[in-house]
């Protein structure tokens, strides 16, 4: 490792520790430093005089708000979320019950994101401008850009309701009918497909195209050794990064998925808490989600540059 | 140019739909039976029991204002943030304008429209500049890169030289250099914001839950799907047509420009054709 390259590991693992320290910051100043009154918001259609003091001495809305992000933040530092002001369990409860569904999913859609990129990529790549390549491209250049609820009504409509071939919803248990997951992992595949597969097509012909590549085909290399061997590693490095860019697609698809298809993750509970306006629970589940999105951007950048130490030069 | 057509023909409906409907919507009829078909209704009733074909007349108009409002407003923030950063010449202030930026770019933007409307009731307008203001990270950091290398062209010094003023450099030379990279990149944002305003008010944030909206029109009707289809597909296919025909036509507008070799276009993975 170069004295750069080890400078610009250190400036990225800087940036990253900013980025973590910013994601509380960011969180407690959206829902509860905006000017209003939390606890009158909170109590939402129920603005009992009683409640509404019950609900700001729990919020502890009488002290100053500097104050309550530093014991916020303190507890939060010991692992300590707080607890919910719905039914005051402890917002860790909360979220341990439902990572399960929202992990599976989450694990279903990553297992099959890659290949299939990949080899949606290949298979567009053989034969640029070809009829196969502009009908790839076209599809994924289509359904990249529709978002996920639509995607999901839709094909809710064309397989449950017309074809009766898949459940609706998940609403019988993930668990005894492994059926229910298929439509919520298409929704979720859809979009980080089409746009990773798109990349991996450009890398290769770029890199097909490259001397290198030029130079082995015309020593009588087989093409196809020369796309998967030498051409396809280097495209993967920007596809790495993008992948970790499309982690906050697939953050937003879980919790889209989650409501459409009625699945009892993390998303599920994160759209319940802001109806309720749970601050506590909002709040735990967004330190969450937005700190496991900076650290898989940091693994993924760290890991781009291994697969390709010249891509900062190259910006 | 047969994508061409495709995404014209993709857009056409909806974009006309969403600006001329409330012309012709009328007013309200008599409630019916909830999620009927059929009864002098084209589309049958929704889940409140109106008239589908009224909502769908009046549902594309928000979604489409707030869209557009919200890139504008993106881009009126991070284009003169980009050229200053790009301008300056000073490694620090560079950093200081940009820096910010990559720390807030971390976290996903649904995120953060879910935190706001957690405490406060955004409404549309609200809406609107919640999604610039997301925008801003990504559109700031393109602009920039373009923008560094039409920066330190000769003809940039020689405006200099002669006394130019800041906005004749920045917008009159630098933002009309990068102006395809900013097209193609304004493609991308709209399609983006087109996405998270429709899935902001398929959750419910910052419309109420009666709002003639095509994105909450999916979300309360698809309790009657199995009884009255109608009501949850039209909307979808409304609102998957509309960003899907965005984003085909920008793409094909701006990949192929003319009078330059093939492949000019390929340059990123959202030009990449």
């Amino acid at each position: 490792m170069t004295a750069t390259s080890r400078g610009w590991v250190r400036r990225r693992l800087l940036l990253g520790a900013g980025q973590i320290a910013a994601v509380p910051v960011l969180v407690f100043v959206l829902t509860e430093a905006l000017p209003g009154d939390a606890a009158v918001v909170a109590a939402g259609d129920d603005p009992d005089p009683a409640r509404i003091a019950a609900l700001r001495a729990s919020l502890r809305l009488d002290r100053p708000a500097v104050e309550r992000f530093a014991d916020w933040a303190g507890e939060l530092a010991h692992g300590d979320l707080g607890r919910s002001l719905v039914g005051g369990r402890p917002v860790a409860d909360h979220l341990a019950e439902a990572l399960g569904p929202t992990l599976l999913l989450a694990a279903l859609t990553l297992t099959l994101l890659v290949p299939a990129a990949v080899g949606l990529g290949l298979l567009a790549a053989r034969r640029e401008g070809g009829p196969l390549d502009r009908a790839v491209s076209t599809v994924t250049l289509a359904v990249y850009a529709v978002p996920e609820f639509a995607l999901g009504v839709l094909l809710t409509g064309v397989f449950a309701l017309w074809l009766g071939w898949l459940p609706p919803t998940a609403v019988g248990g993930i668990g005894r009918q492994p059926a229910v997951l298929v439509l919520p992992v298409v929704v979720l595949l859809a979009r980080p497909v089409c746009s990773t597969a798109r990349l991996v097509r450009a890398g290769l012909l770029d890199a097909m195209a490259a001397p290198y590549a030029v130079h082995a085909l015309r020593c009588g290399v087989p093409p196809h050794r020369v796309r998967l061997g030498h051409a396809l590693p280097n495209a993967l490095a920007p596809v790495v990064q993008h992948l970790a860019r499309t982690t906050e697609w697939l953050l937003c698809g879980v919790i889209v998925a989650e409501a459409l298809f009625v699945v009892p993750g993390l998303g599920t509970v994160l759209l319940d808490a802001v109806a309720a306006r749970d601050v506590p629970v909002v709040q735990g589940l967004a330190v969450l989600f937005g700190t496991v999105t900076v650290l898989l951007n940091l693994a993924a950048d760290l890991a781009a540059r291994r697969l390709a130490p010249r891509t900062e030069v190259a910006v | 140019m047969r994508r061409y057509a495709l995404g014209l023909g993709l857009v056409a409906v909806p974009l006309l739909l969403a600006l001329g409907g409330p012309l012709l919507a009328g007013g309200p009829g008599p409630r019916g039976v909830s999620f009927t078909a059929g009864a002098g209704h084209w589309l049958g009733t929704d889940f409140a029991g109106r008239d589908v074909l009224r909502q769908v007349l009046l549902g594309g108009r928000p979604v489409v204002l707030v869209a557009v409002a919200a890139t504008v407003l993106g881009y009126a923030l991070a284009l003169p943030l980009a050229l200053a950063a790009s301008l300056t010449g000073r490694t620090w202030v560079e950093e200081l304008l940009l820096r910010p930026l990559d720390v807030l770019i971390a976290v996903p933007a649904l995120l953060l429209v879910l935190l706001v409307a957690t405490a406060a009731e955004p409404g549309p307008v609200g809406l609107a500049v919640l999604v610039g203001l997301t925008a801003v990270p990504d559109i700031a950091r393109v602009a920039h890169a373009a923008a560094v290398a039409a920066a330190s062209r000769p003809v940039v010094e020689a405006l200099r030289l002669h006394g130019e003023s800041w906005w004749r450099i920045a917008f009159g030379q630098v933002a009309r250099t990068i102006r395809r990279t900013l097209a193609a990149d304004a493609g991308t944002r709209l399609v983006g914001a087109l996405y998270l305003v429709a899935t902001a008010a398929f959750l419910g944030v910052g419309v109420r839950p009666d709002t003639a909206d095509w994105a909450v029109m999916v979300d309360r009707n698809r309790a009657g799907l199995f009884l009255q289809p109608w009501a949850v597909v039209v909307p979808a296919l409304l609102v998957a047509g509309l960003s899907t025909g965005t984003n085909l036509l920008f793409d094909t507008a701006l990949a192929r420009p003319r009078g330059r070799g093939p492949g000019a276009g390929r340059c990123g993975p959202g030009a990449a054709a």
